[in-house]
């Protein structure tokens, strides 16, 4: 019996346990994940692991009530039923607490490659040390101070009282590099890199650790840099770090019914510049979190959240859909851990028409971050942080690498003020991103 | 079973670690009035860590019966062997340590499973409507509770065999102020080890919701701080989150290792001869800190280790790995949050030991400067010990005595600058991280506090 049949078993069984309760609605969701794993620190392989556990997470609605029970002992599995529907009979009636209507759903190709179920521990172990190989390969002066690669198989089935009876399996690995060079006494930051692939085929590690050991070797050196207000170009690295976090809780409609969500009330308004668009989509092929299904079993599709500096669209669940009467926009997420949640799949930043090299060469004097280590506020869109593997950019040049550097600004002011879209992008987790110029921004040097 | 664990270990051929964990966890959130969250979750499964060849292997399982589990030491076993050939340093043997035996309980005579899960959703709801009818100017409130409560038994092949208890309930709650369209917040967050009195035994509830409802309206007129370097008076909380944040994790044996600033420090001055700065199993000075465990997830009896003495650094924080690496006794820091997460260098309950100025003197030596408490939005540290946190709440200090409101500071430096700019040290003691958790790769709940300090540190504010 394969993983989906035998989760389908448990969703159908857990939501006959609920209805026999008490429970009028039920939504089961239960997820087997296999994964292994190989760390790398010190530049050297640490442990190796290899895990399997199925979790059953069940929503109980009563009379608008809502309670959600979940485990991975699967014995217990009544007595979580149980759980559930106690939980939501305890809990204050909601005229919104409603479960999603079936949508067909079409599977989506190329999210699971039959190959993955082969791959082994030494499997995984050989693409670290290639990892590794290709930073000795490069430098000397290189360490992979940090590393991982793992192999991960999910399926997930959800099943509800509504109709919904849906499931599917995938297979992603992914793996990332944390690079330093070391010269003496010169130490360079920490360089990041990141990549994924839904294939054995699509694996490619050496690219991952040669562009963070780039980096790592680039800041070698780097001095006291300069204080301004100018413009600053962010990695797309360092545009996750500022801009994906006010993106996600901003465009949330669960935000926007509370009222925290400054976006919430401005759909149809300017909120950045004519040339900054930003799409959600989690169809995208081969995007790290494409699903056939979100977290309430309804297919997914592509919603352009800001369309030429407009605001245009809020993410939905079936709570918010309901609450706003608004249509669903299948952006229920989390794992059968949780209650259904808001939040993007694969978010991108639509790319401009010119090269990060051109944009650089239109500044005359700035800063260019390759990552930011500090807090940025979904909220106020206050951010401050420190500027790592950054580079001073003198007349449209990079100049030289800068350590102790501050750079803080406000997120929505700094959308207005974008100078700049690169046509390259890089994905950076499940974002897919563009080097962004920003004007005004302050830039200390410590 | 742990009897099964004890045989199993014992026919392993070779060290292994097996540990079971059985975890529920309870979570009520209500925001507005409107409840956000009631949930429940039950998760168990035994993690198994082998060393074969100089290398850890590591394999979980959910399924407790006893041909699973050789299963799983039999993958642990395997993947510690497929990556011992390509391994460059390997693991040349475990330090020797006190390994745990026995049973351990919860330290408390009020248990969580006794309060029904009714009155702790009409507790928060009642707090959520408090902090709501408080203030005019209170548009948002957000209020919550949970608890994790643990059964481990940890079993090792050279000796281990424990069973204990674990209860951490947490209390939070939010309340946002706002005005001509500006928003400020207030907040306050409470955890313990321990049961349902002693989650409210420094605070209750009320005295929470009255605090985060007077800080966040307090905030909407108040100026923004001065830039610069400042002297300033930190709350016990301040004090927990530096000791933690900036200093603590660069005396993790692994990140001194991976090529933290304290690498090349060990027995040189790193702060003020005030300080002396610790981290611990036990929770010492005051009760119930949340990171309290006599045994780590190793099955080592945790020791109370001096991490700076007098403002000398003298330890690192080990598992048994590190701990023979630096030929040095472990300190019982090896932590795992989950039965599928292998162990690795945590932190407990760190903290500042008070010293013998009072209070109101560290405050009446300022002649200008600022009194700063708890960690506010945002924050980060690095393994150079440089750091910048948002401050929950902050006043002006005018010829020692108190001042008016500041909102949006944030304070930032060199963690060890810092502290080697320490002119004073209470003679207060207060654990404050108790509702936080740690992230390091997996997460882990700590405590830290210590007593009010008196420092020099920059200010910073969006001006």
């Amino acid at each position: 019996m394969n993983y989906e049949t035998k989760l389908r078993e448990q969703c159908r069984r857990a939501v006959d346990a609920a209805k026999q309760c008490g429970a009028d609605e039920v939504e089961v969701l239960a997820q087997t994940s296999r994964a292994i794993s190989v760390e790398i620190e010190k530049h050297d392989l640490q442990t190796s692991s290899s895990q399997q556990e199925t979790m059953v997470g069940v929503r109980a609605f009563v009379d608008r009530r809502v309670g959600f029970a979940c485990t991975n002992v699967l014995e217990e599995l009544d007595a979580t039923c149980a759980d559930a529907v106690k939980l939501a009979k305890a809990s204050p009636q909601d005229d919104h607490n409603v479960l999603a209507d079936p949508v067909p759903v079409t599977p989506i190709d190329g999210l699971y490659d039959p190959a993955a179920e082969a791959f082994s521990v030494s499997d995984a172990v050989e693409q670290a040390i290639r990892m590794i190989e290709t930073a000795d390969s490069m430098d000397r002066r290189l360490v992979l101070g940090g590393g991982s690669f793992s192999a991960n198989l999910s399926s997930r089935c959800i099943v509800t009282t509504r109709g919904i009876d849906v499931s599917d399996t995938g297979s992603l690995f992914v793996f990332h590099a944390l690079a330093t060079a070391k010269d003496g006494q010169k130490v360079s930051n920490m360089a990041f890199h990141f990549d994924a692939s839904h294939s054995v085929a699509g694996i490619d590690v050496g690219p991952v650790a040669a562009h963070a050991c780039r980096d790592a070797l680039g800041s070698l050196g780097a001095e006291r840099g300069e204080s301004f207000v100018g413009p600053v170009v962010l990695s797309p690295n360092a545009v996750q770090s500022i801009f994906a976090g006010l993106f996600s809780f901003q465009l949330n409609a669960k935000n926007a019914l509370r009222g925290a969500s400054r976006w919430g009330g401005l759909l149809g308004q300017s909120v950045a510049a004519t040339t900054l668009t930003v799409v959600d989509d989690g169809c995208l092929p081969g995007g790290v979190a494409t699903e056939s299904f979100d977290r309430e079993g309804l297919p997914h599709r592509k919603l352009v959240l800001i369309d030429a500096g407009v605001a245009r669209a809020l993410m939905h669940n079936a709570y918010t859909a309901r609450a706003m009467k608004a249509d669903n926009t299948s952006h229920a997420s989390g794992s059968a851990r949780s209650i259904p949640a808001i939040g993007t799949t694969n978010l991108s930043v639509v790319p401009g028409t010119e090269t990060k090299d051109e944009m650089i060469a239109g500044i005359k004097n700035g800063l260019l971050v390759n990552r930011f280590s500090g807090s940025s506020n979904p909220i106020s869109g206050d951010y401050s942080g420190v500027a790592k593997a950054a580079y001073l950019i003198k007349d449209g040049k990079l100049d030289r690498p800068v350590t102790g550097t501050l750079i803080a600004g406000n997120v929505f002011e700094s959308l207005h003020k974008i100078i700049g879209i690169s046509s390259e992008t890089e994905r950076v987790y499940t974002a897919v991103l563009p080097y962004v110029g920003i004007d005004d921004v302050s830039v200390t040097a410590e | 079973m742990e009897d099964v664990l004890a045989r199993i270990a014992a026919q392993a051929g070779g060290w292994v670690e097996l540990r079971f964990q059985g975890r529920s966890t309870k979570q009520v959130s209500v925001r507005n009035g409107e409840l956000e969250e009631s949930s429940s979750k039950r998760i168990q499964g035994i993690g198994v860590r082998a060393l074969v060849d100089g290398v850890f292997g590591f394999a979980s399982t959910t399924d407790l019966r006893e041909q699973s589990v050789l299963s799983a030491v039999e993958a642990a076993q395997s993947a510690a062997r497929t990556s011992a050939a390509a391994k460059k340093h390997r693991i040349p043997g475990l330090a020797a340590a006190t390994m745990a035996v026995g049973t351990f309980p919860v330290d408390t005579d009020d248990p969580l499973d006794d309060h029904p899960l009714e009155e702790k959703l009409e507790l928060v709801m009642r707090i959520d409507e408090r902090i709501r009818k408080a203030s005019s100017s209170i548009v948002s409130s957000s209020t919550s509770y949970a608890e994790i409560q643990d059964e481990k038994i940890i079993v090792t092949s050279d000796g281990a065999r424990t069973h204990l208890f674990v209860a951490i309930p947490e209390f939070r709650v939010m309340a946002v102020a706002q005005k001509d369209g500006n928003q400020c917040f207030g907040m306050k967050a409470n955890g313990v080890n321990g049961g349902w009195r002693d989650l409210f035994a420094a605070m209750s509830p009320e005295d929470m919701a009255d605090y985060a409802v007077r800080t966040a309206v307090e905030q909407l007129t108040a100026p923004l701080p001065q830039g610069g370097l400042a002297t300033v008076v930190l709350d016990p909380g301040l004090v927990g989150v530096l000791s933690h944040e900036a200093i603590g994790h660069t005396v993790e044996a692994d990140i001194v290792l991976g090529g933290a600033i304290t690498a090349e420090k060990m027995n040189e001055k790193v702060a003020s001869e005030l300080i002396t700065m610790v981290d611990s199993g036990a929770s010492e000075h005051a009760p119930h800190a949340t990171g309290t465990l006599p045994v780590d997830d190793e099955g080592v009896t945790t020791r109370k280790t001096t991490l700076i003495e007098n403002g000398v650094l003298r330890s690192y924080l080990h598992n048994r790995e590190t701990a023979a690496h630096y030929d040095v006794e472990p300190t019982g820091n090896a932590r795992a949050f989950e039965y599928s997460d292998a162990p690795i260098i945590r932190m407990r309950n760190t903290y500042i030991e008070p010293g013998a100025t009072p209070v109101e003197d560290l405050i009446a030596g300022v002649e200008d400067g600022y009194y700063m408490c708890g960690l506010g939005f945002g924050g980060q540290a690095d393994s150079n010990a440089e750091f910048m946190f948002g401050v929950r709440e902050a006043r002006r200090i005018h010829d020692g005595k108190l001042g008016e409101v500041v909102r949006g500071a944030t304070i930032s430096g060199n963690a060890f600058d810092v502290l080697s700019s320490v002119d004073a040290v209470g003679n207060d003691f207060q654990w404050d991280l108790g509702a936080g958790t740690c992230g390091k790769s997996q997460y882990a709940k700590v405590d830290a506090g210590g007593p009010h300090l008196r420092c020099r540190a920059t200010i910073g504010g969006r001006q």
